[in-house]
């Protein structure tokens, strides 16, 4: 790979770093505290490139074709992927570029909550503390599933709660209403699912917020049980700023 | 060295011009691309693949400026003034050196290639590449988080992985053959400054080491969308076998050492030891690592470094699993 083309892979990969984090999108992939780091490190592709495109502006084209400095000839055959100037593996590099700016991989939705087995993880504390106050009470997904799976429902009965997530049909009929939990980024993210009963279906992911009331059944103690809860109120929402718990 | 002046005569069509063609194509073709990526399965696998390399890359940039930083501006006595001239002194240093420097593992590679350049012995290098990635104090904040009840966890990952660094660098010095190490340009990639040096060695690195983060991102994107996780849930009941199964396990997900405590927090089936196993082995031995391995230091390399280390680490997790975590 030549120097000139080295510099635009990493202006490329730069402005596509950039492009994701100034903007929201880069949340469908990483957490918020991220984007400082995201921003200096798109920032120092973006000049590195700049700056090696203006050596080659300099040195003209001569340099531009020239070998990297390093080419000797026991470097030919080390697998290194040297011979012909610059590392080969670099034109990878444009898969994420063009991931980014061809694809837009959206937020992961119904496909992925559905393929996930497990729901949740157990919360940490035994005993869940009450739930906030508010008519309703806003909880994540995540927590109403915490509390109702691993609570037996103990914190959740009698109270009205508000909570935000998408639409994921559940193959023995109607939907979870569902939100991904990511630790780290989105490779790393873990469904939360509860089971609505008493409202219309919708297209999987449509995102809703919705009110209701915790009914036992679904299973406790068990990662693999759904909890449910009787709708109140449902409304088709537009997705939020993070799409992650 | 080619003749420029011989070169410029004849016209090819160079890199610049196949990035141009495919550049104004994919540019004129977009609608029709898109389109083709509409499946639900394709649009999860590459939302798992550009999150991990976005999540990777600010590491990956960190860690290709300090090794450049390293060869630019640290001058090689340093190194031969900070270490034990003994090198089998120098690997429980340098093992224990990684506890204080955070470094993603993706940076590790580069920066344990530029302590070689730097006339640092390898073995001692290696233990750093080891353990800097497993035991640095980001990495042990975010396991102790993770597992809030289980504060053993923290020792165990420490205790586990540096002694697998230092064993790891200690058999290098006993078996390991120079010819199998390729140690990088570093020192071929000189500048007109010290500024010019650094900005060519960053450069460098990252083209190289980011092309191996690709790589190892398909791989876990096309692993988490294919592998159906019934799969794994089965074997959680195994002792042994699910200690195994949580090793190759990280070393197929290939995910960072900062984000992989709260992945192991998440397997909920499975036992303390199995969780540690993933721990120990994912920041040391992984499919990203291993061709990042492969492209810095050499394919052969690789195949004996990868697989002592990741039998190591998983005795390593199995004894300490033992002794704190039952």
């Amino acid at each position: 790979m030549r120097r000139d083309v080295q510099a635009i892979v990493l202006i490329l990969v730069g402005g596509a770093v950039l492009r994701i984090t100034i903007g929201d999108t880069f949340l469908n992939y990483v957490q918020e505290g991220m984007r400082p780091w995201l921003l200096l490190s798109g920032g120092i592709l973006v000049v590195l490139g700049v700056l090696a495109l203006i050596d080659v502006m300099r040195k003209g084209r001569a340099a531009a074709d020239e070998e990297t400095p390093h080419d000797e000839p026991h470097e030919h055959d080390d697998g290194h992927g040297h011979g012909s100037g610059g590392p080969r593996a670099a034109w990878l590099l444009l898969l994420p570029v063009l991931a980014i700016f061809l694809v837009a991989p959206p937020a992961l939705g119904a496909y992925a909550a559905a393929r996930d087995v497990a729901n949740s993880a157990p919360p940490q504390e035994a005993k869940a503390p009450p739930l906030p106050p508010g008519d309703p009470a806003p909880v994540t997904v995540a927590e109403y599933v915490g509390r109702a799976v691993w609570d037996d429902g103990l914190t959740l009965d009698g109270r009205t709660v508000e909570m935000t997530g998408f639409v994921t049909p559940d193959p023995a009929g109607g939907w979870w209403i569902s939100r991904m939990a990511v630790a780290c980024c989105a490779a790393d993210a873990i469904a939360s699912k509860v089971k609505v009963l008493n409202a219309p279906d919708l297209p999987a992911d449509t995102w809703v917020t919705i009110t209701g009331r915790w009914v036992p059944g679904g299973g406790t103690k068990t990662d693999t049980a759904i909890p449910l809860i009787e709708v109140d109120t449902l409304e088709e929402v537009p997705q939020p700023r993070n799409p992650y718990e | 060295m080619s003749a420029p002046s011989e070169q410029r005569q004849r016209y090819r069509p160079g890199s610049l011009e196949i990035l141009a063609i495919g550049l104004v194509l994919l540019i004129v073709g977009q609608r029709w691309l898109v389109g083709l990526f509409d499946d639900p399965a394709l649009q999860t696998g590459a939302t798992i693949f550009v999150s991990i390399v976005v999540q990777a890359l600010p590491f990956l940039v960190l860690g290709v400026v300090l090794s450049g930083a390293i060869a630019a501006f640290v001058p090689a006595s340093f190194w031969k003034k900070a270490l034990p001239k003994n090198p089998a002194l120098a690997v429980p240093v340098a093992g224990a050196a990684g506890a204080v420097l955070p470094g993603c593992e993706c940076a590790s590679v580069p920066v344990a290639n530029g302590l070689m350049a730097r006339g640092v012995a390898p073995a001692a290098a290696l233990a750093f590449l080891l353990s800097a990635p497993a035991i640095n104090p980001i990495v042990l904040a975010s396991t102790f988080v993770a597992f809030p009840g289980e504060p053993m966890m923290v020792v165990a990952r420490f205790i586990a992985s540096l002694a697998t660094a230092v064993i790891m660098g200690w058999l290098w010095l006993r078996f390991g053959k120079a010819k199998w190490l390729r140690i990088g340009p570093r020192d071929h990639l000189v500048g007109t400054s010290s500024w010019h040096t650094f900005r060519l060695t960053a450069t460098h690195d990252f083209l190289h080491a980011g092309g191996f983060l690709v790589i190892g991102g398909l791989f876990a994107a096309a692993l988490n969308v294919l592998v159906p996780q019934q799969w794994l849930s089965a074997v959680a009941d195994q002792p042994i076998l699910s200690v195994l199964v949580l090793a190759g396990l990280a070393v197929l997900l290939s995910i960072c050492s900062e984000a992989d405590a709260f992945v192991a927090a998440s397997l909920t089936e499975f036992s303390l030891t199995a969780k540690l196993a993933f721990l120990v082995v994912g920041p040391m031995v992984d499919l990203k690592l291993i061709s990042l391995q492969a492209g810095t230091f050499s394919s052969t390399f690789a195949t004996r470094f990868a697989p002592a280390t990741f039998v190591l680490a998983v005795i390593f997790s199995l004894l300490v699993g033992w002794w704190l975590l039952t």
